[in-house]
């Protein structure tokens, strides 16, 4: 047994404390305030008044931009999850291969995870800009292009591009997690496949991908979470204009709480946003927790 | 043996194809001389044909003076309604010269692309030189059992081959960019002595320097366009790599399967660092330069580093100590706590380790955004908003569940026997975590430490709302200053976001392979 002798048997307790506290405060409480609001009346000046049941959610659910970001969001989390987690499983295989200038690589490959957002989500504003932006300056440069190509002439290809920034900033997560499934395979399975005569699509589908699926399946649901609940890009590149059609539900939220000052429908949004992720959660938890019997 | 001589045959033969393509038509140019419009007219009354007669002068004067290659005569009718609802014609008469120019005139004439496509007729040429010289009483011989010199003289006429492949497009490139847009700059320009050698240089090549003044006008108006010989070259090139590969390696299915990975990793690493490069540069650009769609170089013509000066005037250095302090204290919270937590859920017996175990990843379902309010709420009450130790507790709470996640796993795979005997020797439990697992655990404790530390400096959305005070925020908030609506210093943004961006790549570089090995033992696990 890996483990040590407690000598009381509240010890254990003890050394969780600090963390339980900190948790529960930042975490907990606010999500409890979060609640409280949603079913409460609030000022514009932010003064909480009385009980008003699921007036808030009505308000909400009743505003005419909330299926257009209840869309949009849906749109964001497929597209941005599944074509990472696609180019991510590829360039982890690529990447898993022995090659000179694999560290290299490996080193670049995490570059967009460790940029801040914020950051990265300007950079990529400045590139497709219509007036100067880098991209119609580079291919102007190479002679691909004769004239300049308005990179963003509608919302749905601005749209288009924040999910392409969202894919190339989540691709590096989902790469990692595959690489570490894919490292801790034993060569012998693929020496005994390889005997049995089998081809390079077979040995994926059979050894590779059941293999790395733990791996996978978590990268995936971690991706919904994070991906669910990405701001900067977003609010950086379109901040959900023209009148809401590119916002997602957290840059909507945002939008309603801080700028129209409309909290009520705004904490109503995070308790839905809320209701979304639990279910989520509730996956992910069972997926977690069906290996750690070993307890 | 039969399939070596083979692939020697394809090389010469592809060699010879490559030479003969230069010297057909590789571009081909299209000049305007001369142009008119007939007003509304229709087709064949007196005015049309006025104006037809007064081209078909021009073209003959042009076919007589002889230096503009084919001229020819074109027509262009556009129908229209005018306002009474008649259909009326407007014709648009054109005379132009149209000019093919072979690969060796181009190699001969000396401009920019005509140097690119001399270096592909050399690599050419060299790859078939070292290939026959490679081969030389050798054919015979399986490329295994080679001598090491003839083997690396074939691999070299592999990369010359390689080389020539690339610069087709290279060529092509050049030659558009020549003329789409360098000589047209020029032009613009004032008259000096240079502007005007290269003017001529292109009336040479293009007319035999017979346009003399005019060429400046004709040069303006040139199109231009590539012809399928040069595009042609590119498969003869294929080829010839494909032979020489066959004779270097002796087989082609593996060194291909190789190429198409170097290239696939090559790609994908040019794309992820086009951002940073386009950063960089913006960086230290002038905002003229910055924002000019026509600026003709991939790098800034001077490197502003005057660019730093004036950010770290407008308080940047602030930004980045607020930064500094907000992660360094964020991680050293969460490791404090996380660090005694992650201890008893991976060496301690005790009941409710399982819904503690649940508490946390539940935790990482909740990103700070979806409760904003709520933490608004909280941190006035605690009277904290506006203050970096705020932010700092709330970053370390929201990284907890990483960090308790990676210790418990570094933890777990370090065997307990050694606390055990350091237990039995008298040592109590905080002894044996501080003296004995701490520092057997160190590289995963660094890995935590900096991935929090990471993650506190890119925050950016709780800052945007807790922080109000200029002088306390973090530098994700205070590049954002450098953004308003009617106006985007985009160097200042750049060269701020870079001094943001390098610390925190280097570290992360530096804990990339542990960060694997943390997730395989301790988050990735199913």
């Amino acid at each position: 047994m890996n483990g040590i002798r407690v000598r009381y048997k509240w010890e254990p307790y003890l050394w969780l404390l600090p963390s339980l506290l900190l948790m529960t405060v930042f975490v907990v409480f606010p999500i409890c305030i979060v609640f409280k609001l949603s079913f409460s009346e609030i000022s514009k000046a932010g003064v909480v008044g009385k009980f008003i049941g699921f007036e808030n959610f009505r308000s909400a659910v009743t505003d005419k931009a909330f299926g257009v970001v209840m869309r949009n969001t849906a749109i964001w989390v497929v597209s941005v999850v599944g074509i990472s987690t696609l180019l991510g499983f590829v360039l982890a295989m690529v990447l898993n291969c022995q090659f000179r200038g694999r560290k290299i690589a490996r080193s670049i490959v995490v570059f967009p995870w460790a940029t801040s957002l914020v950051i990265q989500a300007s950079v990529w504003n400045y590139i497709i800009k219509f007036e100067y932006g880098n991209l119609n300056n580079v291919l102007l440069n190479l002679g691909v292009i004769k004239n300049a190509i308005n990179w963003r002439a509608s919302y749905q290809i601005e749209f288009a591009w924040e999910c392409g920034v969202g894919i190339f900033v989540t691709v590096p997560f989902v790469m990692f997690c595959v690489l570490a499934g894919l490292q801790s395979i034993d060569g012998a399975f693929y020496e005994a496949a390889t005997v049995d005569g089998a081809g390079f699509w077979k040995r994926l589908r059979r050894v590779t991908l059941p293999l790395v699926r733990p791996s996978l399946t978590v990268s995936t649901v971690l991706n919904i979470i994070y991906v669910f609940n990405s701001f900067p890009i977003i609010y950086t590149i379109t901040k959900g204009a023209p009148a809401n059609k590119t916002d997602t539900m957290v840059t909507f939220l945002y939008m309603r709480a801080f700028y129209d000052q409309q909290k009520g429908p705004a904490t109503a949004l995070s308790v839905i946003g809320f209701a979304i992720l639990c279910a989520v959660a509730g996956v992910y938890m069972m997926l977690t927790m069906r290996g750690e019997e070993d307890l | 043996m039969a399939n070596r001589r083979f692939a020697l045959i394809v090389c010469l033969v592809s060699a010879l194809l490559a030479a003969a393509l230069l010297a057909l038509p590789a571009f081909r140019f299209e000049t305007a001389l001369f142009s008119v419009k007939s007003g509304n007219t229709f087709v064949g009354d007196e005015k049309y044909l006025a104006k037809k007669a007064q081209a078909e002068d021009v073209l003959e004067t042009c076919r007589e003076s002889g230096g503009y290659g084919d001229v020819a005569l074109r027509e262009e009718v556009t129908e229209r309604v005018n306002s009474k609802g008649e259909k009326t014609s407007m014709v648009a008469f054109s005379v132009t010269a149209s000019r093919a120019r072979s690969g060796y005139e181009f190699i001969a004439s000396g401009l920019p692309s005509g140097r690119v496509l001399l270096a592909l007729a050399a690599l050419g040429a060299l790859s078939l030189a070292l290939l026959l010289a490679g081969c030389r009483k050798s054919l015979d011989t399986p490329p295994r059992a080679l001598k090491a010199g003839q083997r690396r003289l074939r691999r070299a006429a592999c990369f010359c081959a390689l080389g020539a492949l690339i610069l087709v497009p290279a060529f092509v490139m050049r030659t558009t960019v020549y003329f789409g847009r360098e000589i047209i700059a020029l032009l613009s320009q004032a008259d000096t002595p240079a502007v005007a050698v290269r003017v001529a240089a292109a009336d040479g090549f293009l007319y035999g320097g017979s346009a003399g003044a005019e060429a400046a006008s004709l040069l303006g108006g040139l199109q231009y366009r590539p012809t399928a010989y040069v595009w042609l070259l590119a498969p003869v090139f294929l080829c010839l790599l494909l032979g020489a590969v066959q004779l270097s390696e002796g087989e082609l299915k593996r060194p291909v399967m190789r190429g198409a990975l170097y290239l696939f990793v090559i790609a994908v690493c040019a794309v992820i660092l086009y951002p940073y490069y386009v950063m960089l540069i913006t960086a230290f650009r002038s905002n003229a330069e910055s924002t000019d769609m026509y600026f003709r170089y991939l790098f800034p013509t001077k490197w502003l580093f005057s660019n730093l000066g004036d950010i770290v005037r407008r308080g940047v250095p602030r930004y980045l100590l607020n930064s500094l302090a907000l992660s360094a204290g964020a991680t050293g919270v969460a490791l404090l706590c996380g660090v005694p937590a992650a201890y008893a859920m991976s060496r301690m017996r005790f009941r409710g380790k399982k819904a503690f175990l649940g508490f946390v990843i539940m935790s990482q379902m909740f990103a700070p955004v979806v409760l904003l309010v709520g933490i608004s709420r909280l941190m006035n009450f605690l009277r904290l908003n506006d203050s970096i130790v705020g932010l700092m507790l709330i970053n370390a709470a929201f990284n907890q569940a990483f960090a308790i996640w990676l210790l418990r796993g570094t933890f777990m795979s370090i065997s307990s026997e050694m606390e055990q005997a350091a237990c039995i020797d008298g040592c109590s439990t905080i002894g044996s975590l501080l003296h004995v697992l701490l520092p057997m655990a160190a590289p995963g404790i660094v890995t935590t430490l900096i991935f929090v530390f990471i993650n506190a400096w890119n925050e950016y959305t709780i800052s945007t709302v807790l922080i109000s005070n200029a002088a306390k925020k973090p530098i994700t908030v205070g590049i954002t200053q450098f953004s308003s609506f009617n106006m985007i210093e985009w160097q200042y943004l750049f060269a701020s976001a870079l001094l943001a961006t390098i610390p925190v790549v280097v570290l992360f570089m530096f804990i990339e392979k542990h960060l694997v090995a943390g997730l395989t033992s301790g988050g990735v696990k199913g």
